[in-house]
């Protein structure tokens, strides 16, 4: 049984129910998929469908009422960002923090020496493009440079796997293109395991490996897709047929 | 850079003016110069005012009393503002009370607090505490209202406990806004101290104005007023230079 975990994210039967405001909500109904190592996956599935209370139980903020999620043969109970790093919508960025600071955030919150972050923080700043912004304060950088000193601050600590809660939602259109492209070089140079959660059919289809569909409350995986696309993936393929396909594949599943 | 001094300029012009018209206007029987004294006759008043040993023993009294009401009020209400507004059951109960009390004119409450300390420094320091409190309290509402959700979710995500998101994320959230009460407190606080001082004491810059208005020494009062003024003007800025120099992390809001 000396199977290589590193890397993978297994979800297994997990059913959640949450109260707020004396009313019950059943989020999730029998979740399972899994991800194997390397593999870029997108959740795509109607607002509400319980995409973020299952991203918050994958980073260890909320525990399933039933069924468990394991990430690289370990069950998670609490926050492990060693293992996961995440990335948010909004950046949340510390506005107090300089770029390389905020990037060294996870780094010091376990007292690693100020030598080994600086030299750390400033090696992924340069991954994500942002070499010689460190000293910037968030507020002296675009959408989009935020959102690259967020995914910094998520591989800072070179964990195998990256999740992303609809990172570049905030974004405008062009530089949305531009960061999708940018993650898959990201991607390419560090062979993470990325686990991406998105509103837009058409991100998850171009970036992925596989999308996972969900339903409408009580979310549910209702479909898996294999994007059978080559790699490298170009801006062109979105008006291919194949491309086409496989978005209206999806929006058909969501549609009702 | 340019319009900087340009401002500066026309704000330096627009003092030079108001103290202009202040000598003029009297000199030239536009106002009665008994109510008016002409500036230059304020200020000699004023400079030998500071020069007066008796004056300095007035301000220690006035300054002892507001410092030491500042450093109760301040420590005091943002501890309980914040504990009030990070418990919900707290927050409910106690808010709309702040609110309330708040809304009361604090000087109608001065005869009280004469009965309860007699005429004293605590009658005065209690009054300055009580005046500024509820004003902090309510900054500190608004303090822990900063702290955004999701920089404490991003936080817990990277694995920070309890004592980490106190240290690095409150308290560089709530610190523009506390240097904010900061500020209002000590305008409250001096407030509140001179009208103690004017109202019923002994001694203080607050019982000399009062003395000089009963006896008609404009000169003096006005003395006393740019005394007061320019007090209150420094620590402003001194707090003022502060919050410049966390500006930006107000900026990303």
């Amino acid at each position: 049984m000396n199977k290589d975990v590193s890397g993978t994210i297994q979800v297994e039967g997990v059913s959640h129910t949450f109260v707020s405001n004396g009313e019950k909500t059943h989020a999730l109904d029998n979740v399972s998929f899994e991800v194997p190592k390397n593999r870029f996956v997108s959740i795509v599935g109607p607002s509400g469908c319980g995409k973020s209370s299952l991203l918050m139980m994958l980073a260890g903020l909320q525990t399933p009422d039933e069924g468990r999620i394991i990430c690289e043969g370990k069950k998670i109970t609490r926050p492990d960002p060693q293992r996961i790093g995440v990335v948010f919508q909004e950046a949340s960025l510390f506005p107090w923090l300089t770029a390389e600071k905020n990037v060294e955030f996870p780094l010091s919150l376990r007292g690693v020496k100020p030598a080994v972050r600086h030299d750390r923080a400033r090696e992924a700043l340069a991954l994500v493009g942002l070499e010689g912004f460190g000293s910037r304060y968030p507020h002296e950088l675009s959408g989009g440079m935020k959102q690259r000193v967020s995914i910094a601050r998520g591989l800072v600590q070179d964990p195998p796997i990256l999740m992303m809660d609809e990172p570049f939602a905030a974004l405008d259109e062009q530089t949305r293109t531009v960061m999708g492209d940018e993650l898959l070089r990201i991607w390419e140079q560090t062979r993470k395991t990325i686990l991406f959660v998105t509103h837009s059919l058409g991100e998850a289809v171009y970036l992925a490996d596989q999308v996972l569909v969900m339903s409408a409350r009580p979310g549910r995986i209702i479909d898996r897709i294999d994007v059978d696309l080559p790699r490298p993936r170009r801006f062109e393929m979105m008006s291919t047929q194949p491309f086409m396909e496989l978005r209206e594949r999806i929006w058909r599943q969501i549609r009702h | 850079m340019a319009a900087r001094y340009e401002t500066a300029l026309i704000r330096l012009i627009i003092i030079a003016l108001l103290f202009g018209a202040w000598e003029f206007a009297p000199r030239a029987d536009l106002v009665n110069a008994r109510l008016l004294p002409p500036a230059s006759e304020v200020f000699t008043v004023f400079f030998g005012l500071i020069q007066d040993p008796g004056f300095h023993g007035h301000l220690a009294t006035t300054l002892q009393q507001t410092l030491t009401a500042f450093l109760i009020a301040v420590p005091v209400g943002a501890l309980l503002g914040i504990l009030i507004a990070e418990n919900r059951f707290a927050g409910e109960v106690f808010k709309p009370l702040v609110f309330f009390v708040f809304s009361i004119p604090k000087s109608i409450f001065l005869p009280m607090f004469i009965l309860a300390f007699g005429i004293s420094f605590w009658q005065k320091v209690a009054f300055g505490v009580f005046s500024t409190i509820f004003i902090v309290m309510m900054t500190a509402f608004a303090a822990v209202a900063s702290v955004r959700s999701d920089h404490i979710r991003v936080a817990r995500s990277y694995g920070a406990n309890l004592r980490q998101i106190i240290a690095r994320v409150y308290l560089p959230s709530m610190t523009p806004v506390l240097l904010e009460a900061v500020r209002l407190a000590m305008i409250f606080n001096f407030t509140g101290i001179l009208l103690a001082e004017m109202y019923a004491s002994r001694a203080g810059v607050g019982n000399l104005i009062g003395t000089w208005g009963r006896g008609f020494q404009i000169p003096q009062i006005m003395a006393g007023i740019v005394t007061v003024a320019g007090l209150s003007i420094l620590f402003n800025e001194l707090v003022r230079w502060f919050e410049r120099r966390c500006e930006h992390w107000r900026g990303d809001r």
